[in-house]
């Protein structure tokens, strides 16, 4: 399992790149696993904002759905639509499938290095 | 994890890499890490292997075992046959299901129950107390037995590469069979969970299970989770306990009869007597009527029902999900999820699936009983409204080796009639025509067995006068039996029934024959009306009796189409009280040559049902039929009985070369007069009653279930033609009959040396008939028939005894008679084999070869031919203008 070191990532598997002011969000290559084979993914609007700690969206597997959580609290500046068309991406990309960009951002969870992160899922696993 | 249970197959699914959950109380696979996708998509298109093993299973023993499950199941279980299995369910009082189940009787005198894993513990607890009344005793030998399900177009190669090219099972749904997997015993049966039209589930001692598990995966098949079985399932539109059975979300029972294909496991049979959940269940069954009937008038007991439903919406659906119509909520998504599918293209037979893929958002819904199919709901996915739609189905599986995907499409609206220049178009008629007729008659080489070429005169007689005109007849008993013609003008017409009529009894060798029905199919229908209304005979006040066991030819054992309950007999043939199925008994087939009849085993069937009728003949014919010996056997033990020979195939083979049907006791011969008998598209009765016989009555009602109950217009064209077809078949049989059956030995001998797989006895030279069949490999048949038919050589894709049906066709039936009839000889067919193995083996183009082989016959050989006779057929010629 890959755990980039560049990244920050949730308790709750999402994974955050800073790039300047705008957080690009992502699911962690442990949260895909665990989902399975993604199928589909409610993606929000641009303009949407969100709050850390609150669902934005939800990504479906065959076997279930789950909601993903904002890590940031601030204003969509961009979605990833493709995913749309192919949330296999999901699976097989999952640091390069990115899935909103947040700006404006006034907040943000407590967010965990990738050795801290790594030790969690673990823990999980 | 650690109390859990643990299957026979525990460790090898640890070692693949699987991810074990908790499962009805067992550790069990939900994915390998392939994932679920993959896993759907290699069953539909290979071969997967799922460890059922959690499942339990029941052995059910002792004298009354057939009372006791009669008294806790819903289905007929007196229906059943050893070596066959049937679906049911385990009601209560009420009607609902405590279970579903599966029962197998691979024993004469025990049955395993197979049940849910989850639901195990409460079916025995139910059973154990029930079974206290009976004689009879209940072992679980989950732990003894494991059981693994083979699904996919690919399972039956696999597994017949380890029994050693033995047939795993008869081919159809639901027959059981024990036998050796390399030297293991285990037991298979034609079933599954994923809809796939070829599928097993084998049962196998728990120490054999992890060798035959990997065994299998070393020929190709892949493991399979519990995720995927979900999927697959729901897309074949099969029930899970515990979503479309059980309770609903709202806690209240959901009845049986909510699952459409729960009334095939329910029986009212009177064998059943009065089993637990019975008088409900006949409720619901009226219920259900009524809701088919679009009757939606009282909806108490049947509420809501189980249909499939399809998101129109982009999103998925999920079990437990409200259901709206209207803005009212109806009921619930019971099953759901996004599904994968092989994406397809083309039309029909030629329809070729893709290696592209895509996914659908399918489910289940347990939703107000007045939905109808193409009806628009909306589903709420947390807290949206998605529109979604009530497909017919999500897949269907008659069109094996493949389950195919059924996307939801709205009916298309009919594109307007062409009405443009219909005098352009007539010619344009004509010009095709003319292609096709020289294409066909010149550079072809024709080998369906069921075809022929009529003589000039034949072909021009069909086209004279008589073609358009009308002579119903009837014999009148106040004139002697003469016939009364109920139009004027018809005397030549008269005179030509006559001598037709004569003609064919000479040749079939009868006393009595029918020449007025127009086909082989209205021949049989024709005869079994007669049979039905003769039984009836005696007493016209109550609704006639069907026959009863009728013994033919299976259809998967080239038995003919009209000779079965789909065809001819459909409206003639009672339904069994005891397996209420169709009262038909099928002719054994020899072990070590399905083509022939086992004569022994035909005799104990025989003794054991009694048949008011058997019906000797096939559409896929390479012997001769046991009359004699069946004949004989009947008349010692005196049972009595109609013997029938539909010989529509081997028609013109009537004589010393191949069988004289009355001389060896059948009673009937029916046929048509255009496969290896050259006359032009009709049928024939003919039978061997006599006056004095009490059967004349018989011979009396077939006339009068020929006209008027069959025709009205019996087709006078193609009566004359056949007066001149019966003058030649006369003249020539001898000659003729020789030549078709040495060419067809020929042939066949010829195409085995090309290296083709040529079917039947070589040491009989495989065939004693007109016909050769050739297996070019499992579903290969309609690719390879397409393929020679470019190459000018017209066969016929078949199935043959071990396939599933038509579109799984591994072979090419053919016939030499037509192109015998053209002069082909033993050299011409040795050069057609070589040519053909060119084509079918090296996929060489032999269209010009072919071509070039047919155009040095293209004279019509056993007809006359003299000046004679081309001066009068210049002179009909020069009457009808051309």
């Amino acid at each position: 399992m890959n755990f980039p070191a560049e990244l920050k990532y949730s308790k709750s598997h999402e994974w955050v790149k800073m790039d300047g002011d705008v957080a690009v969000i992502g699911i962690s290559d442990f949260a895909q696993d665990a989902l399975g084979d993604v199928v589909f993914i409610n993606l929000p609007g641009e303009g949407d904002s969100v709050t850390a700690g609150e669902a934005f969206g939800d990504v479906e597997s065959v076997k279930a759905v789950s909601d993903i959580i904002s890590p940031v609290t601030g204003v969509i500046c961009a979605v990833n639509e493709d995913l749309a068309d192919a949330p296999e991406n999901l699976n097989s990309d999952p640091y390069g499938a990115w899935i909103i960009k947040v700006e404006n951002i006034t907040g943000q969870e407590d967010l965990l290095d990738a050795a801290a992160y790594e030790a969690l899922c673990a823990e999980e696993g | 994890m650690s109390d859990l249970k643990r299957t026979q197959l525990y460790d090898v699914h640890v070692a693949a890499g699987a991810e074990m959950v908790d499962f009805g109380g067992w550790e069990m696979p939900i994915q390998y890490p392939t994932g679920i996708i993959a896993e759907h998509l290699y069953t539909r298109h290979a071969c997967s292997l799922f460890d059922v093993s959690h499942m339990g299973r029941l052995l059910v023993d002792g004298p009354e075992r057939v009372a006791f499950l009669q008294h806790v199941l819903t289905s007929n279980v007196m229906a059943l046959e050893v070596n066959q299995a049937q679906y049911s369910i385990i009601p209560n009082e009420n009607g609902g299901a405590i279970d579903d189940a599966y029962l197998y009787r691979f024993e004469e005198d025990r049955f395993l129950l197979v049940v849910n894993a989850a639901n195990t513990e409460k079916d025995l607890a139910h059973l154990m107390t029930e079974v206290k009344n009976y004689d009879c005793t209940i072992t679980d030998i989950t732990a003894d037995w494991a059981a693994i399900a083979v699904q996919g177009p690919k399972s039956k190669e696999i597994l017949t590469i380890l029994s050693g090219g033995e047939q795993i099972t008869e081919p159809v749904k639901n027959a059981l069979n024990t036998l050796q997997l390399e030297g293991r015993t285990v037991r298979a049966a034609k079933t599954g969970y994923t809809g796939e039209p070829l599928g097993y589930e084998v049962y196998i001692k728990s120490e054999d299970a992890a060798w035959l598990w990997n065994r299998l995966i070393e020929l190709g098949a892949k493991p399979a989770g519990l995720g995927a079985r979900d999927t697959l399932r729901l897309e074949a539109g099969m029930p899970l306990y515990g979503h479309e059975m059980g309770v609903d979300p709202d806690g209240k029972e959901m009845p049986i009869f909510a699952v459409s294909l729960a009334r095939f496991a329910v029986s009212f049979s009177e064998q059943k007597g009065d089993y637990i959940g019975r008088q409900a269940l006949e409720r619901q069954s009226a219920a259900f009527k009524r809701i088919m009937n679009r009757d939606f008038s009282d909806l108490d007991v049947l509420p809501k029902r189980i249909m499939p439903i399809t998101l129109l919406d982009r999103g998925v659906m999920r079990a437990g999900m409200p259901v709206y119509r209207n803005g009212e909520q109806i009921g619930w998504v019971t099953s759901g999820t996004m599904v994968p599918y092989y994406r397809s293209e083309g039309e029909g037979l030629a329809t070729k699936i893709l290696d592209d893929t895509a996914k659908r958002a399918i489910g289940t819904a347990y939703i107000a009983s007045d939905v109808l199919t193409d009806d628009i709901v909306e589903v709420d996915i947390r807290g949206k409204r998605l529109k979604a739609v009530i497909p017919p189905y999500h897949m269907r599986v008659d069109a094996p080796p493949f389950a195919r995907p059924i996307l939801y499409k709205p009916d298309e609206e009919a594109a307007a009639a062409d009405t443009g220049n219909r005098a352009a178009k007539a010619v344009e008629l004509l010009r095709k025509a003319t292609e096709n007729h020289e294409w066909r008659q010149k550079q072809c080489i024709n080998l369906i067995p069921s075809e022929n070429s009529a003589s000039r005169a034949v072909q021009l007689l069909c086209a004279s006068d008589p073609a358009f005109r009308y002579a119903e007849h009837r014999k009148i008993k106040s004139f002697y039996d003469q016939d009364v013609f109920y139009y004027q003008g018809t005397k030549f017409i008269d005179e030509v029934e006559q001598l037709l009529v004569e003609q064919m009894k000479e040749y079939l060798g009868c006393s009595e024959v029918e020449t007025r029905v127009i086909s082989g199919q209205m021949s049989n229908m024709a005869v079994f009306s007669a049979l039905m209304d003769w039984k009836n005979r005696l007493d016209r006040k109550h609704t006639p009796q069907r026959l009863g066991y009728v013994m033919n030819n299976h259809i998967i054992k080239g038995g003919h189409l009209s000779a079965q309950p789909m065809g001819a007999l459909h409206d003639y043939i009672a339904i069994d009280p005891v397996t209420e199925r169709s009262a038909v008994v099928n002719f054994p087939v020899c072990k070590d040559n399905i083509y022939k009849i086992d004569v022994e085993e035909t005799k104990k069937l025989i003794d054991r049902y009694r048949p008011e009728l058997i019906i000797f003949g096939k559409s896929m014919v390479l012997h001769k039929e046991p009359v004699a010996a069946i004949r004989r056997f009947v008349d010692e033990q005196n049972i009595p009985t109609t013997i029938m020979y539909d010989m529509a195939h081997v028609l013109g083979l009537v004589g010393d070369h191949f069988q004289k049907p009355f001389e060896e006791g059948a009673e009937i011969v029916t046929g048509s007069t255009h496969k290896t008998f050259f006359g032009p598209q009709r049928g024939i009765v003919g039978v061997n009653y006599k006056k004095e016989d009490l059967k004349y009555g018989l011979w009396e009602t077939i006339e009068s279930r020929a006209f008027p109950g069959s025709v009205s217009n019996h087709h006078l064209g193609t009566q004359l033609g056949l007066l001149m077809a019966a003058y030649e078949m006369n003249t020539f049989k001898d000659e003729y009959q020789r030549n078709i059956i040495e060419n067809a030995k020929h042939f066949a001998k010829c195409l085995k040396a090309q290296g083709l797989d040529v079917a039947g006895d070589p040491s009989i030279d495989y065939t004693e008939t007109h016909q050769v069949i050739v297996s070019v490999g499992y579903g290969c048949g309609p690719e390879v028939a397409e393929r020679l038919e470019e190459n000018n050589v017209i066969v016929n894709y078949q199935a043959t005894p071990e396939e599933e049906g038509f579109t799984a066709s591994g072979a090419l039936r053919m016939g030499v008679s037509e192109m015998t009839r053209f002069g082909f000889e033993k050299e011409d067919f040795a050069k057609l084999a070589e040519l053909m193995a060119d084509c079918v083996l090296r996929n060489k183009d032999i269209s010009g070869d072919v071509e070039k082989l047919r155009a040095e016959h293209t004279e019509m050989r056993y007809c006359f031919n003299d000046e004679e006779m081309r001066d009068a057929m210049g002179g009909l010629l020069g009457q009808i203008g051309l």
